[in-house]
Protein backbone atom coordinates (compact mmCIF):
# COMPACT_ATOMS: atom_id res chain seq x y z
CA UNK A 1 0.00 0.00 0.00
CA UNK A 2 1.31 3.20 -0.80
CA UNK A 3 1.34 5.77 1.86
CA UNK A 4 0.38 9.47 1.68
CA UNK A 5 2.90 12.24 1.52
CA UNK A 6 3.34 14.61 3.66
CA UNK A 7 1.17 17.36 1.23
CA UNK A 8 -1.76 14.85 0.92
CA UNK A 9 -1.90 15.04 4.35
CA UNK A 10 -1.59 18.81 4.60
CA UNK A 11 -4.41 19.39 2.02
CA UNK A 12 -6.14 16.60 3.86
CA UNK A 13 -6.15 18.48 6.72
CA UNK A 14 -7.04 22.10 5.49
CA UNK A 15 -10.02 20.54 3.31
CA UNK A 16 -11.41 19.40 6.43
CA UNK A 17 -11.44 15.78 4.96
CA UNK A 18 -12.79 16.91 1.16
CA UNK A 19 -9.72 15.89 -0.36
CA UNK A 20 -10.38 12.39 -0.56
CA UNK A 21 -8.24 10.91 1.52
CA UNK A 22 -10.11 9.58 4.51
CA UNK A 23 -10.62 6.23 3.57
CA UNK A 24 -7.14 5.36 3.30
CA UNK A 25 -6.42 7.14 6.54
CA UNK A 26 -8.90 4.75 8.39
CA UNK A 27 -7.47 1.99 6.70
CA UNK A 28 -3.66 2.90 7.13
CA UNK A 29 -2.39 2.67 10.62
CA UNK A 30 0.93 4.71 9.59
CA UNK A 31 -0.82 7.03 7.47
CA UNK A 32 -3.47 7.76 10.56
CA UNK A 33 -0.38 8.05 12.92
CA UNK A 34 1.23 10.71 10.29
CA UNK A 35 -2.12 12.38 10.61
CA UNK A 36 -2.87 12.66 14.18
CA UNK A 37 0.82 14.39 14.65
CA UNK A 38 0.21 16.64 11.68
CA UNK A 39 -2.79 17.57 13.18
CA UNK A 40 -1.64 18.22 16.52
CA UNK A 41 1.28 20.04 15.00
CA UNK A 42 -1.10 22.42 13.23
CA UNK A 43 -4.36 22.86 16.25
CA UNK A 44 -1.68 23.57 18.91
CA UNK A 45 0.39 26.62 16.71
CA UNK A 46 -0.58 29.48 18.91
CA UNK A 47 -1.03 33.01 16.74
CA UNK A 48 -1.43 36.58 18.49
CA UNK A 49 -4.80 37.72 17.59
CA UNK A 50 -5.31 40.81 16.13
CA UNK A 51 -6.06 43.14 18.30
CA UNK A 52 -9.31 45.19 17.74
CA UNK A 53 -9.86 48.46 16.51
CA UNK A 54 -12.40 51.14 17.65
CA UNK A 55 -15.52 51.65 15.60
CA UNK A 56 -14.20 55.17 14.35
CA UNK A 57 -10.91 53.38 13.30
CA UNK A 58 -12.62 53.26 9.22
CA UNK A 59 -13.41 57.03 9.94
CA UNK A 60 -9.91 57.46 10.71
CA UNK A 61 -8.23 55.70 8.46
CA UNK A 62 -10.70 57.67 5.57
CA UNK A 63 -9.38 61.05 7.23
CA UNK A 64 -5.68 60.11 7.25
CA UNK A 65 -5.78 59.01 3.47
CA UNK A 66 -7.97 61.94 2.16
CA UNK A 67 -5.82 64.72 1.13
CA UNK A 68 -3.94 62.34 -0.89
CA UNK A 69 -7.00 61.39 -3.39
CA UNK A 70 -7.22 63.45 -6.27
CA UNK A 71 -10.88 63.37 -7.64
CA UNK A 72 -11.42 61.26 -10.36
CA UNK A 73 -13.18 63.47 -13.48
CA UNK A 74 -16.46 62.07 -14.41
CA UNK A 75 -16.34 59.12 -16.62
CA UNK A 76 -16.53 60.01 -20.21
CA UNK A 77 -15.89 55.94 -21.13
CA UNK A 78 -19.38 54.92 -20.76
CA UNK A 79 -20.01 57.30 -23.18
CA UNK A 80 -17.26 56.44 -26.13
CA UNK A 81 -18.13 53.02 -25.11
CA UNK A 82 -21.31 53.15 -26.66
CA UNK A 83 -20.68 55.35 -28.92
CA UNK A 84 -18.38 53.16 -30.64
CA UNK A 85 -20.56 50.30 -30.40
CA UNK A 86 -23.59 52.15 -31.65
CA UNK A 87 -21.15 53.42 -34.62
CA UNK A 88 -19.99 49.95 -35.49
CA UNK A 89 -23.42 48.14 -35.17
CA UNK A 90 -24.97 51.18 -37.43
CA UNK A 91 -22.23 50.82 -39.95
CA UNK A 92 -22.74 46.82 -40.07
CA UNK A 93 -26.39 47.28 -40.98
CA UNK A 94 -25.37 50.11 -43.55
CA UNK A 95 -23.10 48.29 -44.96
CA UNK A 96 -25.92 44.95 -45.03
CA UNK A 97 -28.43 47.69 -46.34
CA UNK A 98 -25.85 48.50 -49.37
CA UNK A 99 -25.12 44.92 -49.90
CA UNK A 100 -29.26 43.84 -49.77
CA UNK A 101 -29.58 46.47 -52.41
CA UNK A 102 -27.10 45.84 -54.63
CA UNK A 103 -27.91 42.27 -54.41
CA UNK A 104 -31.26 43.18 -55.24
CA UNK A 105 -29.83 44.98 -58.23
CA UNK A 106 -28.10 42.07 -59.75
CA UNK A 107 -30.63 39.69 -58.85
CA UNK A 108 -33.11 41.98 -60.96
CA UNK A 109 -30.74 41.79 -63.73
CA UNK A 110 -30.40 38.30 -64.06
CA UNK A 111 -34.24 37.26 -63.26
CA UNK A 112 -35.03 38.90 -67.00
CA UNK A 113 -32.97 37.09 -68.69
CA UNK A 114 -33.97 33.40 -66.85
CA UNK A 115 -37.47 34.66 -67.02
CA UNK A 116 -36.71 35.45 -71.12
CA UNK A 117 -35.47 32.23 -71.41
CA UNK A 118 -38.11 30.07 -69.76
CA UNK A 119 -41.11 32.17 -71.22
CA UNK A 120 -40.19 34.45 -73.90
CA UNK A 121 -43.67 36.05 -74.09
CA UNK A 122 -43.00 36.97 -70.23
CA UNK A 123 -43.00 40.77 -70.05
CA UNK A 124 -39.91 41.96 -68.42
CA UNK A 125 -42.05 44.40 -65.86
CA UNK A 126 -43.02 40.93 -63.86
CA UNK A 127 -39.24 41.15 -62.35
CA UNK A 128 -40.18 44.50 -60.77
CA UNK A 129 -41.92 43.71 -57.76
CA UNK A 130 -39.03 41.81 -55.64
CA UNK A 131 -36.22 44.85 -56.25
CA UNK A 132 -39.55 47.17 -55.41
CA UNK A 133 -39.63 45.18 -51.90
CA UNK A 134 -36.23 45.56 -51.17
CA UNK A 135 -36.18 49.32 -51.77
CA UNK A 136 -39.06 49.75 -49.50
CA UNK A 137 -36.91 47.73 -47.28
CA UNK A 138 -34.37 50.10 -47.52
CA UNK A 139 -36.15 53.07 -47.53
CA UNK A 140 -38.12 52.21 -44.17
CA UNK A 141 -34.95 51.09 -42.41
CA UNK A 142 -33.37 54.50 -43.67
CA UNK A 143 -36.07 56.83 -42.73
CA UNK A 144 -36.50 55.21 -39.44
CA UNK A 145 -32.46 55.90 -38.61
CA UNK A 146 -33.27 59.30 -40.29
CA UNK A 147 -35.49 60.19 -38.13
CA UNK A 148 -33.81 59.11 -34.69
CA UNK A 149 -30.88 61.07 -35.93
CA UNK A 150 -32.93 63.96 -36.54
CA UNK A 151 -34.66 63.66 -33.14
CA UNK A 152 -31.29 63.05 -31.67
CA UNK A 153 -30.01 66.36 -33.07
CA UNK A 154 -33.23 68.54 -32.23
CA UNK A 155 -32.27 68.15 -28.64
CA UNK A 156 -28.56 67.49 -29.01
CA UNK A 157 -26.76 69.94 -26.00
CA UNK A 158 -24.67 72.53 -28.81
CA UNK A 159 -21.89 72.45 -25.97
CA UNK A 160 -21.51 69.00 -25.50
CA UNK A 161 -18.84 67.04 -26.87
CA UNK A 162 -20.38 63.82 -26.10
CA UNK A 163 -23.69 64.21 -27.32
CA UNK A 164 -22.26 66.14 -30.64
CA UNK A 165 -19.52 63.06 -31.38
CA UNK A 166 -21.94 60.16 -32.01
CA UNK A 167 -24.38 62.30 -33.79
CA UNK A 168 -21.32 62.56 -36.45
CA UNK A 169 -20.59 59.14 -36.13
CA UNK A 170 -24.09 58.32 -37.11
CA UNK A 171 -24.53 60.99 -39.99
CA UNK A 172 -21.26 59.40 -41.67
CA UNK A 173 -23.10 55.80 -41.79
CA UNK A 174 -25.96 57.25 -42.64
CA UNK A 175 -24.78 59.12 -46.00
CA UNK A 176 -24.00 56.50 -48.47
CA UNK A 177 -27.31 54.75 -47.64
CA UNK A 178 -28.63 58.41 -48.04
CA UNK A 179 -28.07 58.78 -51.09
CA UNK A 180 -28.75 55.81 -52.92
CA UNK A 181 -31.96 56.29 -51.84
CA UNK A 182 -32.26 59.96 -52.60
CA UNK A 183 -31.12 58.55 -56.56
CA UNK A 184 -33.50 56.13 -56.08
CA UNK A 185 -36.14 58.06 -55.47
CA UNK A 186 -35.18 60.55 -58.15
CA UNK A 187 -35.34 57.59 -61.10
CA UNK A 188 -38.42 56.35 -59.27
CA UNK A 189 -40.10 59.57 -60.27
CA UNK A 190 -41.28 60.10 -56.85
CA UNK A 191 -40.29 64.15 -56.42
CA UNK A 192 -41.22 64.47 -52.73
CA UNK A 193 -39.06 61.63 -51.24
CA UNK A 194 -35.95 63.28 -53.89
CA UNK A 195 -36.56 66.53 -51.90
CA UNK A 196 -36.90 65.22 -48.63
CA UNK A 197 -33.68 63.04 -48.72
CA UNK A 198 -31.87 66.26 -50.96
CA UNK A 199 -32.39 67.67 -47.68
CA UNK A 200 -31.43 65.07 -45.40
CA UNK A 201 -28.43 64.74 -47.88
CA UNK A 202 -27.08 68.17 -47.20
CA UNK A 203 -27.41 68.01 -43.52
CA UNK A 204 -25.56 64.66 -42.96
CA UNK A 205 -22.89 65.91 -45.25
CA UNK A 206 -22.81 69.10 -43.01
CA UNK A 207 -22.83 66.96 -39.86
CA UNK A 208 -19.98 64.22 -40.76
CA UNK A 209 -17.87 66.50 -42.99
CA UNK A 210 -17.89 69.76 -41.38
CA UNK A 211 -14.02 70.89 -41.62
CA UNK A 212 -12.74 71.29 -37.70
CA UNK A 213 -15.83 69.38 -36.49
CA UNK A 214 -18.65 69.94 -35.44
CA UNK A 215 -18.77 73.26 -33.12
CA UNK A 216 -21.53 74.49 -30.86
CA UNK A 217 -22.46 77.40 -33.67
CA UNK A 218 -22.67 74.56 -36.52
CA UNK A 219 -24.98 72.49 -34.06
CA UNK A 220 -27.48 75.46 -33.43
CA UNK A 221 -27.52 76.39 -37.00
CA UNK A 222 -28.43 73.11 -37.92
CA UNK A 223 -31.18 72.91 -35.62
CA UNK A 224 -32.28 75.74 -36.70
CA UNK A 225 -32.60 74.63 -40.84
CA UNK A 226 -33.86 71.62 -39.80
CA UNK A 227 -37.12 73.20 -37.90
CA UNK A 228 -37.57 75.83 -40.60
CA UNK A 229 -37.34 72.92 -43.13
CA UNK A 230 -39.74 71.11 -41.08
CA UNK A 231 -37.35 68.26 -41.99
CA UNK A 232 -38.06 65.38 -38.95
CA UNK A 233 -42.01 66.09 -39.94
CA UNK A 234 -41.83 65.47 -43.64
CA UNK A 235 -39.19 62.39 -42.59
CA UNK A 236 -42.57 61.27 -40.43
CA UNK A 237 -44.75 61.59 -42.88
CA UNK A 238 -42.44 59.59 -45.56
CA UNK A 239 -41.80 57.39 -42.85
CA UNK A 240 -45.75 57.04 -42.29
CA UNK A 241 -46.18 55.88 -46.41
CA UNK A 242 -44.28 53.06 -46.13
CA UNK A 243 -47.06 50.58 -44.70
CA UNK A 244 -48.96 51.51 -47.97
CA UNK A 245 -46.18 51.22 -50.10
CA UNK A 246 -44.80 47.37 -48.28
CA UNK A 247 -48.32 46.30 -49.34
CA UNK A 248 -48.76 48.04 -52.84
CA UNK A 249 -44.81 45.92 -52.96
CA UNK A 250 -46.52 42.61 -51.58
CA UNK A 251 -49.47 43.00 -54.14
CA UNK A 252 -47.12 43.68 -57.13
CA UNK A 253 -45.19 40.72 -55.82
CA UNK A 254 -48.47 38.08 -55.82
CA UNK A 255 -49.51 39.30 -58.99
CA UNK A 256 -45.79 38.68 -60.55
CA UNK A 257 -45.91 35.34 -59.41
CA UNK A 258 -49.37 34.74 -60.38
CA UNK B 1 -30.20 53.90 2.23
CA UNK B 2 -26.92 53.70 1.73
CA UNK B 3 -25.34 52.47 -1.21
CA UNK B 4 -23.29 49.02 -2.22
CA UNK B 5 -19.97 48.90 -3.04
CA UNK B 6 -20.28 49.09 -6.66
CA UNK B 7 -22.80 51.85 -6.46
CA UNK B 8 -20.21 53.50 -4.29
CA UNK B 9 -17.56 52.76 -6.87
CA UNK B 10 -19.03 54.37 -9.34
CA UNK B 11 -19.73 57.13 -7.51
CA UNK B 12 -16.18 57.53 -6.71
CA UNK B 13 -15.62 57.52 -10.74
CA UNK B 14 -17.67 59.84 -11.55
CA UNK B 15 -15.68 62.58 -9.22
CA UNK B 16 -17.45 61.95 -6.06
CA UNK B 17 -14.45 61.30 -3.91
CA UNK B 18 -16.40 61.60 -0.75
CA UNK B 19 -18.01 58.61 -1.19
CA UNK B 20 -14.53 56.65 -1.44
CA UNK B 21 -14.78 57.02 2.35
CA UNK B 22 -17.90 54.78 3.01
CA UNK B 23 -15.77 52.00 1.59
CA UNK B 24 -13.14 52.78 3.64
CA UNK B 25 -15.05 52.58 6.78
CA UNK B 26 -17.04 49.65 5.55
CA UNK B 27 -13.52 47.42 5.12
CA UNK B 28 -11.10 48.53 7.13
CA UNK B 29 -11.84 46.41 9.88
CA UNK B 30 -11.46 43.38 8.15
CA UNK B 31 -8.55 44.63 6.07
CA UNK B 32 -6.29 45.53 9.30
CA UNK B 33 -6.84 41.90 10.21
CA UNK B 34 -5.70 40.26 7.73
CA UNK B 35 -2.52 42.85 7.49
CA UNK B 36 -1.78 41.78 11.46
CA UNK B 37 -1.78 38.38 10.59
CA UNK B 38 0.70 38.78 7.66
CA UNK B 39 2.89 41.65 9.55
CA UNK B 40 2.34 40.85 12.97
CA UNK B 41 2.64 44.49 13.79
CA UNK B 42 -0.15 46.59 14.78
CA UNK B 43 1.33 49.64 13.27
CA UNK B 44 2.72 48.17 10.15
CA UNK B 45 -0.58 46.63 9.90
CA UNK B 46 -2.19 50.13 9.96
CA UNK B 47 0.07 51.62 7.44
CA UNK B 48 -0.96 48.44 5.34
CA UNK B 49 -4.28 49.17 5.64
CA UNK B 50 -3.70 53.38 4.50
CA UNK B 51 -1.74 51.99 1.81
CA UNK B 52 -4.31 49.55 0.15
CA UNK B 53 -6.81 51.98 0.26
CA UNK B 54 -4.53 54.30 -1.12
CA UNK B 55 -3.41 51.97 -4.12
CA UNK B 56 -7.10 50.83 -4.63
CA UNK B 57 -7.96 54.36 -5.03
CA UNK B 58 -5.62 54.80 -7.29
CA UNK B 59 -6.66 51.57 -9.58
CA UNK B 60 -9.91 52.52 -9.28
CA UNK B 61 -10.92 52.25 -12.58
CA UNK B 62 -9.44 48.89 -13.45
CA UNK B 63 -11.95 47.53 -10.55
CA UNK B 64 -14.19 45.09 -13.13
CA UNK B 65 -18.05 45.65 -11.56
CA UNK B 66 -18.55 41.65 -11.60
CA UNK B 67 -15.83 41.38 -9.12
CA UNK B 68 -16.84 41.53 -4.86
CA UNK B 69 -14.96 44.83 -3.84
CA UNK B 70 -14.56 43.66 -0.64
CA UNK B 71 -12.28 40.47 -2.37
CA UNK B 72 -10.44 42.76 -4.85
CA UNK B 73 -9.52 45.58 -1.40
CA UNK B 74 -8.57 42.10 0.30
CA UNK B 75 -6.01 41.04 -2.74
CA UNK B 76 -4.45 44.73 -2.81
CA UNK B 77 -4.10 44.46 1.30
CA UNK B 78 -2.18 41.35 0.84
CA UNK B 79 -0.08 42.83 -1.66
CA UNK B 80 0.80 45.74 0.46
CA UNK B 81 1.32 43.60 3.69
CA UNK B 82 4.26 41.45 1.69
CA UNK B 83 5.30 44.54 0.63
CA UNK B 84 5.49 45.71 3.88
CA UNK B 85 7.55 42.30 5.35
CA UNK B 86 9.27 41.93 2.51
CA UNK B 87 11.14 45.27 3.05
CA UNK B 88 11.37 44.59 7.11
CA UNK B 89 13.72 41.51 6.05
CA UNK B 90 16.02 43.93 4.98
CA UNK B 91 15.44 46.08 7.54
CA UNK B 92 15.73 43.57 10.26
CA UNK B 93 18.76 41.79 9.39
CA UNK B 94 20.56 45.27 9.90
CA UNK B 95 18.80 46.46 13.23
CA UNK B 96 19.84 42.89 14.71
CA UNK B 97 23.48 43.40 14.09
CA UNK B 98 23.73 46.72 16.31
CA UNK B 99 23.94 45.26 19.20
CA UNK B 100 24.24 48.53 21.01
CA UNK B 101 21.20 50.05 21.19
CA UNK B 102 18.88 47.78 23.66
CA UNK B 103 15.75 48.69 21.67
CA UNK B 104 15.89 46.05 19.60
CA UNK B 105 16.64 43.24 22.17
CA UNK B 106 13.36 41.73 21.25
CA UNK B 107 14.15 41.69 17.52
CA UNK B 108 17.09 39.84 18.18
CA UNK B 109 15.67 37.09 20.24
CA UNK B 110 13.18 36.86 17.39
CA UNK B 111 15.65 36.57 14.65
CA UNK B 112 17.59 32.80 13.62
CA UNK B 113 21.08 33.92 15.06
CA UNK B 114 19.29 33.24 18.24
CA UNK B 115 18.09 29.82 17.64
CA UNK B 116 15.84 28.15 19.10
CA UNK B 117 17.50 26.07 22.04
CA UNK B 118 18.12 29.57 23.56
CA UNK B 119 14.33 30.25 22.68
CA UNK B 120 13.43 26.96 24.27
CA UNK B 121 15.28 27.20 27.43
CA UNK B 122 13.89 30.70 28.11
CA UNK B 123 10.44 28.67 27.81
CA UNK B 124 9.14 31.30 25.34
CA UNK B 125 7.00 28.57 22.88
CA UNK B 126 5.21 31.59 21.89
CA UNK B 127 8.43 33.12 20.20
CA UNK B 128 9.59 30.36 19.36
CA UNK B 129 6.58 30.14 16.92
CA UNK B 130 7.28 33.48 15.99
CA UNK B 131 10.86 32.26 15.20
CA UNK B 132 9.68 29.89 12.71
CA UNK B 133 6.91 31.66 11.59
CA UNK B 134 9.21 34.71 10.69
CA UNK B 135 12.37 32.23 9.25
CA UNK B 136 9.67 31.65 6.56
CA UNK B 137 9.60 33.73 3.18
CA UNK B 138 7.32 36.11 3.25
CA UNK B 139 5.50 34.60 0.09
CA UNK B 140 5.20 30.97 2.28
CA UNK B 141 4.00 32.84 5.47
CA UNK B 142 1.56 34.82 4.41
CA UNK B 143 0.17 32.04 2.10
CA UNK B 144 0.30 29.85 5.41
CA UNK B 145 -1.22 32.58 6.76
CA UNK B 146 -4.35 33.00 4.50
CA UNK B 147 -4.74 29.07 4.27
CA UNK B 148 -3.98 28.50 8.11
CA UNK B 149 -5.92 31.43 9.98
CA UNK B 150 -8.44 33.27 7.24
CA UNK B 151 -9.27 29.67 5.54
CA UNK B 152 -8.46 30.74 2.19
CA UNK B 153 -7.93 28.15 -1.05
CA UNK B 154 -5.36 28.17 -2.98
CA UNK B 155 -6.82 29.79 -6.01
CA UNK B 156 -7.92 32.50 -3.80
CA UNK B 157 -3.97 32.64 -2.35
CA UNK B 158 -2.78 32.61 -5.62
CA UNK B 159 -4.99 35.29 -6.72
CA UNK B 160 -4.13 37.19 -3.86
CA UNK B 161 -0.23 37.05 -4.09
CA UNK B 162 -0.35 37.32 -8.07
CA UNK B 163 0.56 33.59 -8.44
CA UNK B 164 -0.45 30.25 -9.57
CA UNK B 165 -2.86 28.59 -7.53
CA UNK B 166 -0.93 25.16 -7.70
CA UNK B 167 2.33 27.61 -6.37
CA UNK B 168 0.20 28.70 -4.06
CA UNK B 169 -0.42 25.12 -2.45
CA UNK B 170 3.29 24.61 -2.99
CA UNK B 171 4.17 27.96 -0.67
CA UNK B 172 2.05 26.22 2.10
CA UNK B 173 3.26 22.87 1.78
CA UNK B 174 6.79 24.37 2.10
CA UNK B 175 5.49 26.47 4.69
CA UNK B 176 3.84 23.66 7.26
CA UNK B 177 6.99 21.30 6.92
CA UNK B 178 9.39 23.92 7.51
CA UNK B 179 7.28 24.76 10.62
CA UNK B 180 7.27 21.20 11.83
CA UNK B 181 10.44 21.08 11.07
CA UNK B 182 11.55 23.92 13.31
CA UNK B 183 9.13 23.45 16.35
CA UNK B 184 9.81 19.82 16.35
CA UNK B 185 11.80 20.26 19.84
CA UNK B 186 8.10 21.66 21.09
CA UNK B 187 6.66 18.08 20.59
CA UNK B 188 9.01 16.75 22.69
CA UNK B 189 8.68 19.35 25.59
CA UNK B 190 4.71 19.22 25.57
Amino acid sequence: MNHLSEEELIEQYYSKGAAGFGQHIQDCAECAEAYAALSSDLDKMQFATPPERDAAYGERVSRSIAPLLPAYQPRRRSWLHIGLWRGLSYAALASLIVAAFFAGRLWEHRQPKTAAVNNPAQPEVQAAPPKQRIVVVVLSDHLDRSERLLVELKHADADSEEMVSPLRDEARSLLAANRICRQNAAKTDDPELAKALGRMDHLLDELANQPGGLNAATITRLQDEMDADGLLFQVRVLRSRIPEQQAAAAAGSKEGNI
Amino acid sequence: MGKNDHETVKAVLDGDKEAYGALVVRHSQSLFRVAFRITGNEADAEDVVQEAFLRGYRKLESFESRAQFSTWIYRIAVRCALDKIGGHRADDSTRVADETDPELEQLQVADKAAGPDRLLLSGEIGAMQAWALYSLTATERTAFMLRHLEGCTGEEIGAALGIPPNAAKQAVFRAVKKLRSRLAPLREMR
